[in-house]
Parts: structure tokens; sequence; C-alpha cells
């Protein structure tokens, strides 16, 4: 016997029984379709396939004309009740079928029957039209117009639960603008949500956290005028919310107030609400639903870009709780990304997080490494390190753990893990002084990196390269691992790329390759780009793709005289290029990067500083000024500093052509503008500017 | 008090009590008695094995519940499974797994753990005897059928649990905390809750 599911009607067959002309299997298919449906993603997706929505949502449309006609019968109530729950399901959870319901034309009529004077048409109508609204997909709606700011009201007054968290709901989805915030706060809206919080149910409580962080989200204003100049009562009741015995609106109350507090960072600034929230949330990471999979996000926006934040969570064991869940495996995707974002961000500023993070299960063993100094970063190379370090002697670690905690999330099967295991790899060796041991160029991490180059996904993409961009700043001789397993080749491929946020990160992380890299690997880079693709690149459409490929050969010219010859090749290609991007550059960084190349440049011999000289004199005849004057007058102390310094090296008193320069820029006028700014509020800058200066006088000049 | 003796009534679900209740000491219930008679008959029907009865009524009373709470629906499809093994219905629970359960493996891994530990029933042939027996027990049907409840009971912003045995709990803990440090009118007779002086 073929039997169908446990005596179950396959889909096709219910769906034909839903146009049936007998009221009573009419009722039971649809109650039928709602039971399959409920709960099950499968279903929903196939039922829809079959085109069960417009079907579902045509008996709707013909029970209102019923209602209408033959004042409320029993029957007609049952079809409205059970279609308005069958469309509620297939929009929840699941956008497919939010579109589908939204295409049936069924929204305006659900919105109708919101005034039907039943009470179980009215609750099942509210919750599929909150379901609708919990997608994206949901129509805008129009804050600004009296009437819809009037129908919210009557939503949030009512008595039923499911009507006033509809329109709690709406808020949620809805409210966007600072306009559309001061529009509800001028309605009184967050009194209601206020006393909502008080007095209500707890789905009404939870509804009005959310909305009320939806209305304060970036509007220090309301959040001002809604708490009042004493701190008062209101925050007082969020605040006691998130001690609330429900973990969803404990994690609700903390994503609240984190709202409040980036907004307006002068409130909520007693350390016990701080350590207070960490604590919550870190707590709440043992839920095992929903709220559990949140709370990451939600530490992630609390102590992002804070340092006072995260030091608080570094002593509250943050880091230790993270590992501890990742290390229990098999985590829902969406909370295994956001730990390790919130690992990421835990790690981006301090370095005693990162040495947490990597000691991790670590053994020590006895010996101590004595690491030499490194070699003092030149003005002229360009890489993002930072933050300073003192070096100090140092315990090596056996990191072979940690990485591959961080290489498994980097071969995970959904992408948002792998972007994020990325990111947290990329906050993690921002550590100096774990990139100059050489511990992340390993092929643990290396060759998974470099796979992640092809992902289908562009984010995960951008997010490898950022995380290879600090891999490759390694300053010992481990570079040759990341040639050997293709990276360096894959990423003059992905320079090439449509995407320009790949363009411009493939570049960053050649950039970081070739600093202080020696001239063979430098050579290899150089062969693999090409002086006809630099010099494209160079000229890219994309500002940012422009900055990092000045910048890449800022850094591919610096050391050797032989390796300034790369900008000669072809008939000085890539030197033309630098010399227009320069004349129109469109923001300051442009200027910078290209000044600092023809700077490295003219630091070679006499033939290489007269051709930079002939490039910032050309074109001079058509403009009155040239863009060296332009520079020098900038706000930009980065960009005066590598401006003076070009002019440093182009009348260097040991080179022979250095009077006759010297000569050219005096009467281009720059050497007076020079002379103007011995006073620079600029340290680097005043240090240049004499430099010049006593070289010119060298020269006679008085 | 009598506040919350309505609480135990109504969060325990002695729909009939509750009423009796109310008509005698006029003590509103915070929730509508007749909601009670539905979350027992869900309740019921999970105790007695009738689990897609059980799927039907929680949809009627509220269809976000399941649709919400994916943990709690694949618990009662696994009970449903559970229910087509006791019966010696093969082929159906084979077909069901497949059908019904292997999408929400798919979906989350500790799913799909439970769900391997369930379809390994069929693999013996004294279940009541093999590793993973005790989810053939009629623990394993009490334990869906409060989760059912409290899930229920959630929905309707009410408490899972009733306060007065926790008020109980706290007070015999109270009293014996104190019973180290101090002499103090100590209450003996739960029941009549009187106040005895310490004996000197």
């Amino acid at each position: 016997m073929p039997s169908a599911t446990v005596n179950k009607p396959r889909p096709s067959e219910l769906l034909s029984r839903l146009t049936s002309a007998e009221p009573e299997v009419k009722v039971r298919a649809l109650r039928e379709v709602k039971n399959q449906i409920i709960g099950n993603r499968t279903k929903k997706l196939s039922f829809l396939k079959l085109g069960a929505v417009p079907a579902v949502a045509g008996i709707l449309a013909d029970s209102i004309d019923d209602v209408t006609e033959n004042n409320n019968c029993n029957n007609t109530n049952n079809f409205l009740v059970q279609s308005a729950a069958a469309l509620g399901s297939f929009a929840c959870g699941f956008d497919a079928g939010v579109q589908a319901v939204l295409d049936a034309g069924a929204f305006p009529n659900l919105l109708r029957l919101l005034a039907n004077p039943n009470e179980k048409v009215v609750d099942a109508v509210a919750r599929a039209l909150r379901m609708i609204y919990q997608s994206k997909l949901a129509p805008k709606y129009d804050f600004l117009q009296q009437k819809n700011m009037e129908f919210l009201i009557s939503l949030l007054n009512s008595e039923k639960e499911t009507v006033s968290g509809l329109g709690a709901s709406i808020i949620t989805r809805s409210c966007e603008t600072n306009l559309e915030q001061k529009a509800l706060f001028d309605a009184g809206i967050l009194r209601k949500l206020n006393s909502l919080l008080e007095g209500g149910s707890l789905s009404q409580r939870d509804a009005s956290l959310e909305s009320l962080a939806t209305v304060f989200r970036n509007n220090p204003e309301v959040i001002s005028k809604f708490a009042g100049p004493d701190i008062g009562r209101p925050l007082s009741s969020i605040i006691d919310l998130a001690k609330d015995r429900y973990p969803r609106t404990r994690l609700l109350a903390c994503m609240c107030l984190i709202v409040i507090r980036n907004a307006s960072p002068h409130f909520l600034q007693d350390i016990g609400i701080k350590t207070k929230l960490i604590h919550i949330l870190l707590e709440l990471l043992d839920d095992p639903g929903q709220v559990g999979d949140e709370a990451p996000f939600a530490f992630s926006s609390l102590i992002a870009q804070k340092e006072d934040l995260q030091k608080l969570a570094l002593e509250a064991n943050a880091i230790d709780k993270f590992h501890h869940h990742i290390k229990k495996g098999s985590l829902h995707p969406r909370r295994y990304e956001g730990i390790l974002l919130a690992l990421a961000d835990m790690c981006s500023k301090l370095e005693s997080c990162r040495t947490k993070f990597l000691s991790l299960q670590v053994c020590f063993f006895s010996g101590t490494n004595y690491l030499a100094q490194p070699n003092q970063v030149k003005p002229w190379s360009h890489s993002r390190l930072w933050p300073p370090m003192v070096f100090t002697q140092q315990q090596s670690l056996s990191l072979l753990q940690v990485l591959n905690l961080v290489a498994d999330a980097l071969t995970d099967y959904n992408a948002g893990v792998r972007a994020a295991a990325c990111i947290c790899l990329k906050s993690v060796t921002r550590s100096i002084k774990n990139l100059s041991a050489g511990y992340f160029m390993n092929e643990t991490i290396v060759i998974p990196l470099v796979q992640l180059f092809l992902d289908p996904s562009t984010s995960v993409q951008v997010a490898a390269l950022g995380a290879t961009s600090n891999i490759v700043v390694d300053f010992t001789t481990h570079k040759s691992i990341f040639v050997q397993c293709g990276g360096m080749k894959q990423l003059v491929q992905l320079a090439k790329s449509m995407e320009s946020s790949v363009r411009s990160n493939a570049l960053w992380a050649l950039k970081n390759f070739v600093f202080q890299a020696d001239n063979r690997l430098k050579e290899g880079v150089f062969s693999e780009l090409t002086a006809s693709l630099l010099s494209s690149l160079i000229r890219d459409p994309e500002p940012s793709v422009q900055e990092q490929a000045l910048a890449l050969v800022r850094n591919l010219v610096d050391g050797c005289i032989n390796l300034i010859e790369f900008v000669f090749a072809e008939d000085g290609l890539i030197l033309g290029a630098i010399g227009r991007q320069l004349q129109c550059a469109s923001k300051a960084e442009i200027g910078i990067q290209g000044m600092y190349a023809l700077c490295n440049v003219a630091s070679g011999n006499e033939f290489h500083r007269e051709a930079v000289m002939q490039l910032l004199f050309t074109q001079m005849g058509d403009k009155n000024q040239s863009f060296v004057v332009k520079f020098l007058q900038s706000n930009d102390s980065q960009l005066r500093t590598a401006t003076v310094w070009t002019i440093v090296n182009l009348t260097c008193p040991s080179s022979p052509g250095a009077p006759c320069r010297l000569e050219k820029l005096r009467n281009a006028g720059i050497v007076s503008q020079i002379k103007n700014m011995v006073n620079d509020p600029c340290v680097d800058v005043k240090l240049r500017v004499r430099t010049v200066l006593e070289q010119s006088m060298a020269f006679g000049d008085n | 008090m009598n506040k919350l003796v309505m609480n135990f009534l109504v969060t325990e679900g002695y729909v009939e009590a509750a009423e009796k209740f109310q008509m005698e000491s006029g003590t509103e219930p915070d929730i509508d008695l007749a909601t009670i008679t539905d979350r027992m008959a869900v309740k019921k029907a999970v105790q007695s094995g009738n689990v897609e009865d059980a799927i039907e009524k929680v949809n009627d009373l509220n269809p976000e519940i399941l649709d919400t709470n994916p943990q709690l629906f694949f618990h009662l499809q696994q009970q449903r499974l559970i229910e087509l093994i006791r019966n010696g219905k093969i082929e159906e629970a084979l077909e069901f797994a497949q059908e019904e359960l292997a999408p929400r493996g798919e979906e989350n891994q500790s799913f799909l753990e439970e769900l391997e530990r369930t379809v390994s029933l069929l693999a013996f042939e004294d279940v009541s005897n093999c590793p993973v027996g005790e989810l053939l027990d009629i623990s394993q049907r009490l334990k869906t059928a409060s989760e059912v409840n409290a899930a229920i009971l959630t929905s309707q912003s009410h408490e899972k649990d009733p306060k007065l045995p926790s008020l109980l709990k706290m007070l015999i803990w109270a009293q014996n905390q104190l019973d180290e440090k101090a002499a103090y009118p100590r209450i003996n007779d739960l029941s009549n809750a009187t106040l005895e002086d310490p004996t000197v």
C-alpha cells in the first residue's frame, strides 16, 4: 500500500478540496493545510509552490464579502479564523511566504478585518499581521500621516494583547528615520509603551521593549526627552526588566539599554550597570534557544569600539565563556557567528584581550624567547600596524589549539560563520607581538584562509582578505609560506575582481605582504601583477582602490634602488598613472599615498629624481597652481608631511642636480610656500620643513 | 492568599476547583478559565498518546506557539514517532521520520542526534531492554506533555510554575536558616500557619 503519511491527504489533494463547494469539506481542508504547515518550513515551501497562498487568500476575501452580506454566521467566522491563521503561518519566519501573502492581496483584507466584531477573528487576523510585520518585506507604515498615527494609537490602546502587540510590531519594523521617531514621541506613543512596560503582560512588555529600542535608536533627543533631566523612572523600569525572570525579556531590556547608551553615552555611565549588562548577556548565552543565539550580537553592540567595556568584559571572563561555548560544538550557526563576532570585538583594541584569547588552553613550556627589536618602520613605508607595542621578552605559546579552533570555523559550511571567523582572526592578528614572532603565518591558518579567497560569498572574500592583510605583515622569514600555498597569485587574481571591495582589499593585502619584504619577493609580486595591471588599478574608478594601488607602489619601491625601476617599466606606465591621479586626487588619502610613492622614487638616483621633477611640473602650464602647492596648503597634516618629504629627497645636497631643481621649485613658488610653514602645527611637517630650508641654504639661498 | 490559591489552581489546571473557588471566595482568576480546559485537553491528549490531536488543539488555541518554538514542535513530532513505533507501525514510522523529522534534523544538529536516538528504537527486537528504551517510557510522554503545558502558559503570559509551592519552599528554607541562629515564633503546622512561640 503506498501509504500517504499516516493517512494524511497529499498537498495537491488538499488544495483541490479548498475549492470545494461544500463548506464542511472546505473548512476541514483549510484547517488541515494550517496544521500541516505550522512549524514546518519544508511543508510551507511545498504548499507555496503549489499555489496554496492565493487559494487561501481567496477564501479570506470571499468570506469578508459574506460578512457584509449576511451578518456574522458561525461558518463565515470559522473560514476567517482558519484562513487568517494559515496565512499567518505562511508568513511566519519565512520571507517567501510573506511575499506570497502580500502578492495575493491579503494584506488590506486582513487590516479591514481588525474591525470585525468577533474576538477570535480579530485575534487570528492580528497574529497574521504581526507575522507579516516581523519580516523586512512588510509594507512601509507611514507614521507621518495623521490618520495612520491615530490608527496606531487605537491598536496600542486595545485590551487585546494580540492587537496591542501588532501596534508595537508595526513600530519596530517600520520606524526608521529621526523624523518618524520624533513624530511617535510627539504623538505620546512612548508614554503608552512605557505604561505597557509597567503594567502589561509578558508579551506586551517584550513587544514594547522592542518598540522603545527602535524609537530610541541613534536619537539622543528623543531619549533625553523620554528619560527627563533626572534619569528618572522610565529608565529604571527598563533597568528592572533587565533582571526579569524571563530570558527573552532580559535580553530585550538589555538591547534597549544598549541602544540608549550607544546613542547618548552620558546615560548609564554607572559602572555597576555596565558590569551588570555584561554579566546578564553572558548568562543569556546559556539559553538553548533564540535568546541565546541573539545574546552575543547584543554583547557585541555593547562593547564594540569601547575600551572601558572591553576591559570590564575581560574581567568578567567573557573570553573564557565564549570559548567554552565554541568548544561544546554543534552550535546553531547564528550563535556560532555571534560568538566569533563578539570575540572579534573583544580583541579589536586591547592587547590584553588578544593575549587572553591566544592563551586559551595553551600549554606553556619553560623556555623563553628573546625577540629582536624590529627594524624601525621607515616613514616612507606604509602598512596598517597598530597599536604600537613595546616589545618585551615573551613566553612562547603553543597556539595550535586556538588556531585549530579558528581554522575549524574558517571551513564551516555556513557563510556567516566563515566571515565571522575571518573577522575574529583579523582582530586577533592585530597583535604585533605575535605577528612578529610569525605565529600566524602557518599552514593551519593560511591554507584555509587562501581557500576562502574564492568563496562564493563576497562578504567572506572581503573578510578573508582583511585577515590576510594583517597576517602577511610578518617580520620573519615565513612570508614564503604564503607564496607556496598560492596565496600571492590568488591575491593578484582578486585585484581584477568585479567587486570594488574585493579589489581594494586584495591590494591592501598585497601592500602589507610586500611591506619590508626582500627583493626577490617583491620582484615576484611585480612580475605577477605587471605594470599595465597596476597602472590601470591606480586609475580605477573607485577611490578606495586607487588609494590601495598607490600604497602598494609606495611599499614596492621602498628599499633597494633596483626596485625603483618598477615604476619606469613599460615606458613609465606606472609613473604616468601616479601623475595623472595626483592632478585630480578626489581625497587626501590618494594624495598621501601618491606623494609617498614619489618620495620613495626620489630617494633613488639622479635619473629618478629628474623624472619625479618632470611629473611635478607637467601641466603646470595650463593651471595656475601646481598640485604641490595645493597639497602643501592642505588641512591634512599627513598630506603636507608626504609632500615636504618628497621635496627633501629632491633637494638632497649630495646630488649634483639639486641646485637646478631647487631653482625650479623656487620659481614655482614652492619654496616660499614651504618657508611659510616653519611653524606648522604638526611636528613632523615642521621637522621636514627645516630640513628643506637647511638644504636650500646650503645652495646659497637666503 | 486567595490569589495565591487561585494561581495554584489555574497553573495546575484544576478548572472545576477554580470555578468553585471563584464562586465561594469571589477571587477573580487572571486568565479566562475556558483556556484552562483547552490547555488540559492538550496535555491529556499527549499523555494518552494522541499527539496529532494535541498538535491540532494547540494550533487552534494559538498557531504561533508551534510556529515559533521549533524545539517544542520537534519534541511533539518525536513523540508521534515514538507512538508509531510503540504501536508497531514500522513502515509508517519510517516514512514519518523521513518526511517530517529528517528536514528538522537538517536544520538543527541537536535535533538530528535526538532523531537518530529515536529511530534506533527500530533496531531492537526487545525495545523494553535496549539502551534507548526510556523513550518508550510513560515518563517521556509526561515530559513532552509538561513542555507543551509550559509553552501554552507562557503564550498566555502566565507563569509556568505556581507560586504557592515555591513560597512554601522558601518559608521552610528560611526557618531552617533561622533555627541555627535564633529562637523565634515558628510555623510548624503549615496547613494552619499558626505561629508557635519558641519553648524557652
